[in-house]
Formats: structure tokens, C-alpha cells, sequence
């Protein structure tokens, strides 16, 4: 998949980080639908979660890839105790998430039983929303015992980051962004239309970052790819 | 949730940018007495720290967060302790990327 030396997507595919290599990049038309196929697990800081693209979890993704399970890293700073629902207010130093964990066996009991106010945790859990009110709904809570782990799971949010905005679209089936941008923009619905597509419109139907679209639409209007038909419209010069 | 009260990833070099601002840092601890304990940052530059000490004895790696009060001294409100082994090299590196290209992930 890459033609670099690091292999990212085998590093972590037993890790379960990425979609795997077998699946496909969504349909861009379907880009909303949530795909039950694809499993993620995305470690983010809660500073992410805070902005992630929509209200509803079940539809929720971040730069590209869908939000289902994930993991954060933080310092307890509260904690309830309301069995059989326990709630742990998490600061991860970017903000701070409340995760809920419920526990009906003696073994979810022992792992709450673990956790104490002022200590860091590992948490994995899944998005959930409530009036505008985003949480997480706790699967897993353990202590921190090696604390490189901290140092760790933001790198990794980083690295993840980077992925799904950049490297995933550079090496995909070798096709660049720019590729992407102009084979949308070369649909027979748009090269019918005379008023150009919306920038808007691309970012979001390919799931692309504003900057990362620009880019590309400058290199390919600098190759006479395609040409702006005012401020916010292209369209593809060359019929398909 | 709530992000209105971050604690950025400082060494000794990024201090400068945040004083008077919360930060998190984690330092070599050097020595302790009454004006506060000594430190050495993750990029080697050396950090006093005030602030009523915890009731614990402090291992060899520590985490601060508090107030930067100035660019070499923090105020601490939180003290953690981080063991006696600790990777500061990627540490460091965490803390230059955290305030560069990615900064929007943290603040």
C-alpha cells in the first residue's frame, strides 16, 4: 500500500486503528451513511471530540473516517458513584469528557473498584450524545502503570490525524488528491453544469479538508485542469 | 464536555510563549527544599516549581500542571508522579508537535 519504508496501516492494523486495506473508501455520495462494516477504534483528545462534525453520534466522523469506538487518556477529576452507573469526569489536559461505565458483574465491579480520583486512566468507550451534551459510554477503564503510555496515546492521536488528511489519500490505490478532486469534478453531472461546483461541495463530498482542497485545485488550475468559474466554483477544462 | 480550561504540553523552551497560562510539563526531579523543588525539562533547561508539595515523596520523573509563572517557574496545582524511568526524548517531541503543526488537536 505504501512506497515508503514505514508501513503504517500493518504497524497498527493489529491494533485495530485503521480500517483495514480490504475495505473501500466510502462512496463519496453515501459519505453520511454509517458504514456497519467498518469498525474503528481512533484514540483523540477530548479537544477532537469537542469538534467532531455532527450532533448525532450515529453519524459522527472526523476527517474522513467514521467515529465508533474510542479511546481517551486522562486524569480522573470526579467521580460518582450511582450503581449500577459509575461516572468519571476525565481531563485530559485538552478538556475534559465525562465517561459513564456500567458494571452489573463482580468483574466490572472490580475494575471500577481500582479507580481513584487524581489517577490516570486509559479509557476505551463509545461516543454517545444527548441534547448537545456529548459522553462516552465506558467500556473499559484501567489504571495508567507506565506513564510513556500518556506520551503515547497523543502521538498517536497525532499520527491518526495525519493519516486520515493526508497519507490515506496520498497512497490510496496511487491516487493523489489531486486525482480525486478532478475525477469528481469530471462526473457528467458537473461537466453538464455550466456554474461549476462549489468548493463546499467537494470538501465535503470527499470528505476533504478546506486547505487540502485548495491545494489541489490551485496545482490543477495551474495545469489548465480546471478553471474557476468565480471565487467558489470550478469546473474540469477538459471533457471526460 | 468542557474545554475551556486546556493544559498545554510545555518543555523549558515553550514555556516562554504561556506565561501566566496553565500548563503541563514533566521534569527530572533534582532537588527539593523549602523554596520549592528543582527540575530539569525534557529539552534540559532547569525549572523551579513553588506551590504547597504534595504529602508524597516525589519520584525521580514528575508531571507538573499549574501557572507558568514565569518562562523558568510554575506555579503547580497538580503534582503526578511519573516513576523513576521515563521516555523524556519522545516526550519532547510530543511537546514541539503539540505546539506546531497540531496544535488544534490540543488547544
Amino acid at each position: 500500500m505504501y512506497s515508503g519504508e514505514f508501513d503504517g496501516a500493518a504497524a497498527f492494523s493489529g491494533g485495530g486503528f485503521m480500517p483495514s486495506q480490504a475495505t473501500t473508501v466510502p462512496d463519496p455520495s453515501s459519505s453520511f451513511s454509517k458504514n456497519r462494516n467498518v469498525r474503528t477504534l481512533l484514540p483523540m483528545t477530548v479537544k477532537q471530540l469537542s469538534e467532531l462534525s455532527s450532533n448525532d453520534e450515529s453519524s459522527a466522523s472526523i476527517d474522513g473516517a467514521d467515529v465508533n469506538t474510542i479511546t481517551v487518556v486522562g486524569i480522573v477529576c470526579d467521580m460518582q458513584d450511582k450503581e449500577p452507573q459509575f461516572i468519571f469526569l476525565i481531563d485530559d489536559g485538552t478538556g475534559r469528557i465525562e465517561c459513564s461505565r456500567w458494571a452489573h458483574e463482580q468483574m466490572e465491579f472490580n475494575e471500577v473498584n481500582q479507580i481513584s480520583k487524581g489517577m490516570y486512566v486509559r479509557v476505551y468507550g463509545h461516543l454517545k450524545a444527548f441534547q448537545d451534551k456529548r459522553s462516552l459510554n465506558a467500556y473499559s477503564l484501567r489504571p495508567i502503570i507506565d506513564f510513556n503510555e500518556i506520551t503515547s496515546h497523543f502521538v498517536e492521536c497525532i499520527y491518526v490525524q495525519l493519516y486520515n488528511t493526508r497519507l490515506r489519500y496520498s497512497f490510496d490505490e496511487g491516487k493523489s488528491i489531486d486525482q480525486m478532486v478532478l475525477n469528481f469534478l469530471r462526473r457528467p453531472e458537473f461537466l453538464a453544469n455550466n456554474n461549476g461546483v462549489h468548493r463546499n461541495v467537494i470538501s465535503q463530498q470527499l470528505n476533504l479538508p478546506m486547505d487540502k482542497l485548495m491545494e489541489a485545485l490551485e496545482s490543477l488550475n495551474e495545469n489548465s485542469l480546471v478553471y474557476s468559474i468565480d471565487e467558489f466554483h470550478y469546473k474540469s477544462a477538459v471533457n471526460a | 464536555m468542557d474545554t475551556s480550561n486546556p493544559a498545554v504540553f510545555v518543555n523549558g523552551g515553550l514555556m516562554c510563549i504561556y506565561v501566566g497560562r496553565r500548563i503541563r510539563t514533566v521534569m527530572q526531579v533534582i532537588q527539593s527544599d523549602g523554596g520549592g523543588v528543582t527540575g530539569k525539562s525534557t529539552d534540559g533547561h532547569q525549572l523551579v516549581v513553588k506551590g504547597p508539595q504534595p504529602g508524597f515523596p516525589l519520584t525521580t520523573f514528575v508531571e507538573i500542571i499549574g501557572i507558568a509563572d514565569t518562562d523558568r517557574s510554575i506555579r503547580a496545582e497538580i503534582w503526578n508522579n511519573f516513576g523513576n524511568t521515563f521516555d523524556t526524548q519522545s516526550y519532547n517531541q510530543l511537546c514541539q508537535l503539540a505546539n506546531g503543526e497540531f496544535k488544534h488537536l490540543f488547544i
